[in-house]
């Protein structure tokens, strides 16, 4: 009985512990097996996360005013979220995902320049009395897409983000606190902040080119 | 109200954030004060325009193909991660490594040993995280093995009956709770039967629905109290998996019909659903 199977199986012995068989059953079965489940994992977390590509280069860009420092984050931060992935355990894949974008961004501008987080909008240079300016004149001036891009590059990075998350994304004020980790009761009044000083920042360019 | 409060709630109200009480004593406000009025309405322009002419950067091509390739070797260069303690127990044992080393032939089993005793004493760290990783994931693997398995052993139903009246008394016999079974045959949903199975370390009942030639294996237990119904859908293997929660029980419906149908068909099975 024992010569067959040692011919079949020539690493098989008879004196092999039991504990080592099981030892080696896990060391051949295991590597397959969580393979298996890798790919799965894969799978699952592609078919919920790469849908909201669009979303994520969106804000990194916005946030980091630059092409390809926003794609390594976008990359980065499905790396991240990727190794995170179970811990996700919610339907909202997208803002899961934007929070992650987010700090990633937040983590690379620290390492960039500390300057990016504080304004970069100069409140005094930009002073002009925008009152003055005729609304219907400044929103005929706001189709020019290219204006807007360059208004809201001029502000802090908590107002791009905010205006970001909410007039391109759509979301709502408490996926906003999620993901720009706020109170709740913050958001609207950082929102009603970031379009007052765009609203000025774009005043301040269209008084600028008469 | 006064201007004041006003102005500082016109971005919440516009944006459609307020209650219903406090937007309504706005309304009125804005009906009674011309200046406000006025503000509001230039308010809404401009928040119209930023939604209209801010630039929205697409992720570039080839970015896609980036990212997957770098998520594919993310997961390759991951060192098993759910090995469990036993197993790291069983490694550990001073007879596993007198009893490997003889075997010539077999270094490269011992390195991937070697490997998976690496990854077991530094998951051995994280095992309070590892014991739930990623519960829907685990759980989708294992709805996706029974319903397979339901198909492949011949073993579709414990109970075939498209009787609602069959099934539904036959599973409440077998199990610790009671749930709704409904015929759906006249939507397109046959009922072939139910069927007891163990999911999630709990029996469950499921019920076995047509549709066409594909089956749809419907997992019932009950919820725990106070879990929201956010209903979450999964493509894995081919299979869909879509799950929902009511106040009562947790379902999970697992088939290779399309998504659009898994869809109909929980419309279909809420709507039939018995009120209780």
């Amino acid at each position: 009985m024992a010569a067959p199977l040692k011919a079949e199986y020539p690493s098989v012995s008879e004196d092999f512990d039991s504990s080592a068989k099981i030892v080696k059953f896990v060391a051949l079965k295991k590597p397959k097996e969580e393979g298996a489940a890798q790919e799965q994992e894969l799978a699952s977390f592609e078919a919920l996360m790469l849908p909201h590509l669009d979303a994520a280069q969106n804000l990194a860009k916005w946030l980091l005013r630059n092409e390809q420092d926003a794609q390594d984050v976008v990359q980065e931060a499905y790396l991240r979220a990727l190794k995170s992935f179970s811990g996700f355990h919610g339907s909202n894949g997208r803002a899961w995902l934007l929070t992650i974008v987010r700090n990633t961004s937040y983590t690379l501008m620290k390492k960039n320049r500390a300057a990016d987080l504080t304004t970069t909008f100069d409140e005094e240079k930009h002073a002009t009395d925008h009152e003055s300016v005729n609304p219907a004149a400044l929103l005929e001036r706001t189709e020019d897409a290219e204006l807007v891009r360059e208004a809201m590059d001029h502000l802090a990075a908590e107002f791009r983000e905010i205006l970001v998350l909410r007039h391109l994304e759509g979301l709502s004020y408490k996926e906003i606190a999620d993901i720009a980790q706020i109170p709740p009761g913050t958001v609207m009044s950082r929102l009603a902040r970031a379009r007052a000083k765009l609203k000025e920042c774009l005043a301040a360019r269209i008084g600028k080119e008469k | 109200m006064n201007c004041e409060e006003a102005t500082e709630l016109m971005d919440g109200y516009l944006d459609g954030e307020l209650d219903p009480i406090t937007g309504q004593t706005i309304e009125q406000h804005l009906r009674e004060c011309d200046k406000c009025n006025q503000a509001y309405k230039a308010h809404a322009l401009l928040i119209r325009s930023i939604s209209d002419r801010t630039p929205y950067y697409k992720a570039p091509a080839g970015l896609r193909e980036r990212i997957q390739s770098s998520l594919r070797e993310e997961i390759a260069e991951r060192s098993p991660q759910s090995v469990s303690r036993d197993i790291l127990s069983l490694f550990r044992s001073k007879q596993s490594e007198r009893q490997a080393v003889p075997f010539g032939t077999q270094w490269s089993w011992l390195a991937l040993a070697a490997t998976i005793v690496l990854a077991a004493v530094i998951a051995s760290n994280l095992v309070p995280r590892l014991q739930t990783p990623g519960a829907d994931q685990l759980l989708a693997t294992q709805l996706i093995a029974s319903h397979v398995r339901s198909l492949m052993a011949n073993h579709l139903t414990d109970v075939a009956s498209s009787d609602q009246h069959t099934v539904k008394p036959w599973l409440d016999a077998k199990l610790d709770f009671a749930p709704a079974v409904a015929d759906l045959g006249s939507e397109g949903f046959p009922l072939i039967g139910g069927r007891l199975d163990y999911l999630d370390n709990r029996p469950v009942a499921a019920l076995v629905y047509q549709r066409r030639k594909h089956f749809i294996n419907l997992f019932v237990w009950p919820a725990e109290s106070g879990s929201t119904g956010v209903d979450k859908r999964i493509t894995r293997q081919g299979y869909q998996l879509l799950h929902w929660v009511d106040s009562d029980f947790n379902y999970w419906a697992v088939s290779d019909v399309s998504d659009n149908d898994l869809q109909a068909f929980k419309q279909v099975f809420e709507k039939q659903l018995p009120r209780r």
